[in-house]
């Protein structure tokens, strides 16, 4: 108990000393609450130092804040990317920002999180990840002088019978049919005819990715003149198991050239099983050519650019508030990472073709997934076959 | 024929885990002290053994770091074992729960030390150990191509745990006293064994056993440790009761185990199976199902060690 005052104490003093130019009595009390105070004290602190001037005349306190959702802030995906896009902005204008990891995946606990942010000075409040769907819809009416950044969803309560984007929120959504489109393309393009589609859990994001790297490889193979054939499954979980792995072997073993691993660790399944058979794989959401030698591609969402341009719209008064902002080819929200890709046939020139044709809109894609399993789709050159 | 090499390889990746956890759930189990603290175990054991083989990536690689790995998984293992034994066999507490204690301790620890180290909760490794043929052996036809071809050296390290775990418990001094330990504990005290010694051998070896398997686990199936071993553990539980507490009903329960696990993964790159139209749910129910029917006709004349889960106490009659 004794330890427990001492370090509630010290670290209620060490925000005060990083908090000095602030004047808001709730801070310290509700920072002291959340689990990373001292972690996440420190790259504000340096923002801190280098903007003193620019944050004199707000209230103090931290405009810009980030509530993690499952993840963690370096987790390689959503909260990572949200983060580098608040950061990029934050310092570019000179703007003091800190993130909030809330205690756990809740509602009421994201919802207090973002009490706890909005405590602290946040203006601009960044929730990544569709489960902040029904937080945002609730925290959107009680705060309407803040305003919300919601990636990947649309504000709605916990019922699903009423959806509100409030004038103060902005809904972020991706079409994911677009990048996993470009992936099936290309890799066609590049010469492969047999591919594999290995998913997390059906849910729409990662259905999207799917059909559209189903049609992209079929319009691919329609150009060629070729046949493609795409073996199709939904792992139904976001981890690495040997199941997953084994399935990919197995699909190696039959052939299967590339697979695009898409939901999460199911990846790094995908990418164990590629090494052991020196095969080919295509990471998802970000760029996972690190990750692994096999990946010769990422399908990108490119979520800082999505997140800059919010916080950025926001400050110079055009935020879209109350609408669902898509990000698209169109405003340069998704793509491949050429620079890090292995292709050998498929040019930077082909991307930028495929690219513009994605966003003058010669290119359409079926991006309806209330039927998840392919059935529904039309295709001249590629056979599916959807595993269960 | 390569599709049944293919399968046979990969059933390996599943087995092997299985059978030396399930192996080391036995020594415990018939030692007298449950271990149901396996998953924990294997969790730490493959959280040590991966963080070596990140920390120790850029200077050592191939299949030494990969044995030293497996030390170190097996320490930790046995360590992190003597928390439950101490609960269990010291403390008298009531090992289902010490052991449940330590399968949510695990993974938590496995997260903050991996965040206060790196910064980042996987922790990643690159995999150097695949043996694509083995020299000499990997040439003899039909068994080179079964057992010496795309394997990893911790498989024969698994069929090695195994020759010893059998031997030692039906052929030494040492399993005979701790088999009296798990059957009738105050008899075996009576006869001059330190009941408490056997105990604590016994549950050490299933935490250097279940540290094992969790290394063996991780290693052939990804490319980083997330803090999680997916159930295996719990699953080599049901292996140690599937194969009735005895080391070569334990192996084949084990393949029973791996086939299966492997024919439901795989069975989608395999055109005949693919052919025969039989829904992937079933493969995956096989070995459940399995359990249960065996557990409903041998629950009677249960094999389970008599004193297993019942602290020893020295006075009772």
């Amino acid at each position: 108990m004794k330890k427990k005052v001492l370090a509630m104490l010290l670290t209620g003093a060490m925000v005060l000393s990083l908090a000095a130019c602030g004047s808001t009595q709730t801070a310290p009390a509700a920072e002291a609450e959340t689990t990373e105070t001292t972690e996440t004290a420190e790259p504000a602190e340096v923002a801190e130092e280098t903007t003193e001037t620019a944050t004199e005349e707000s209230a103090g306190g931290y405009e810009l804040a980030l509530v993690t959702d499952l993840g963690t802030i370096d987790d390689k995906s959503f909260n990572q990317g949200a983060w580098e896009g608040l950061t990029q902005y934050a310092e570019e204008a000179g703007v003091t920002y800190k993130y909030y990891q809330p205690q756990e995946a809740t509602t009421d606990s994201y919802v207090e999180t973002i009490g706890l942010a909005i405590e602290g000075g946040a203006k601009l409040v960044v929730c990544p990840g569709y489960l902040f769907e029904t937080p945002v819809y609730l925290a959107q009416e009680q705060y309407p002088d803040v305003t919300f950044i919601l990636l990947d969803g649309e504000p709605h309560n916990e019922d699903y019978s009423d959806y509100v984007t409030a004038s103060n929120t902005m809904a972020i959504l991706f079409q994911e049919d677009q990048p996993g489109y470009l992936a099936g393309y290309a890799a066609v393009k590049d010469g492969m005819t047999k591919l594999g589609f290995m998913g997390g859990m059906a849910v729409p994001a990662v259905v999207r990715y799917g059909y559209g790297f189903v049609q992209g490889a079929d319009a691919a193979a329609t150009e060629m003149g070729v046949k493609v054939d795409i073996m199709y499954h939904y792992t139904g979980a976001f981890a690495a198991t040997p199941e997953a792995q084994a399935m990919a072997a197995s699909w190696y073993q039959n052939g299967t050239e590339v697979i695009f691993g898409c939901g999460g660790a199911v990846g790094n399944s995908v990418m164990a099983a590629a090494e052991e058979a020196n095969a080919k794989v295509i990471g998802v959401d970000v760029d996972q050519s690190f990750e692994s030698d096999t990946v010769i591609s990422s399908a990108m969402k490119k979520l800082s650019v999505s997140v800059y341009d919010g916080i950025k719209a926001f400050y110079d008064g055009s935020f879209p508030g109350g609408s669902t902002t898509v990000f698209s080819a169109e405003n340069d929200g998704i793509g491949l990472p050429m620079d890090t890709s292995k292709f050998t046939n498929f040019t930077q020139a082909d991307y930028d073709a495929i690219v513009a044709s994605l966003v003058d809109g010669s290119i359409t894609i079926s991006n309806d997934v209330s039927d998840t399993t392919t059935a529904d789709l039309t295709l001249s050159s590629a056979k599916v076959t959807f595993v269960e | 024929m390569s599709v049944v090499y293919f399968i046979f390889q990969q059933t390996m990746f599943f087995m092997i885990p299985l059978l030396v956890v399930a192996l080391g759930g036995m020594f415990s189990e018939r030692s007298g002290v449950v271990n149901i603290a396996l998953e924990g175990i294997m969790t730490m054991g493959a959280f040590t053994g991966i963080l070596f083989l990140n920390l120790t990536g850029g200077s050592m690689s191939g299949q030494g770091q990969l044995l030293i790995a497996v030390i170190v998984s097996m320490v930790t293992g046995a360590i992190f074992a003597l928390f439950h034994a101490y609960a269990a066999i010291n403390m008298k507490a009531d090992q289902t729960i010490s052991g449940t204690a330590l399968n949510l301790f695990a993974p938590a620890f496995a997260i903050f030390v991996a965040r206060v180290i790196q910064g980042v909760q996987q922790v990643q490794f690159s995999n150097t150990f695949r043996v694509a043929k083995v020299p000499l052996l990997g040439d003899i036809p039909v068994i080179g191509d079964l057992f010496f071809k795309n394997t990893y050296i911790t498989t024969y390290l698994g069929f090695i745990v195994f020759g010893i775990s059998a031997l030692v418990l039906y052929k030494t001094r040492f399993g005979l006293r701790l088999r009296a330990c798990g059957e009738h504990p105050q008899a075996a005290d009576a006869a001059g064994i330190n009941v408490y010694r056997m105990q604590y051998a016994g549950v050490v070896l299933s935490g250097a056993l279940g540290g094992l398997g969790g290394l063996v686990f991780v290693v052939p199936t990804s490319t980083n440790f997330n803090a999680t071993v997916s159930g295996y553990g719990f699953l080599a539980l049901a292996v140690l009761i599937f194969g009735q507490w005895k080391p070569v009903k334990i192996l084949w329960a084990s393949l029973f185990f791996g086939l299966m696990k492997a024919v439901a993964a795989a069975y989608s790159g395999i055109p005949f199976l693919e052919g025969l139209g039989i829904p992937s749910y079933l493969y995956k129910m096989i070995p459940y199902i399995a359990t249960l029917i065996v557990l409903i006709f041998t629950s009677r004349n249960s094999q389970a060690p008599k004193a297993s889960g019942i602290p020893y106490d020295k006075g009772a009659r």
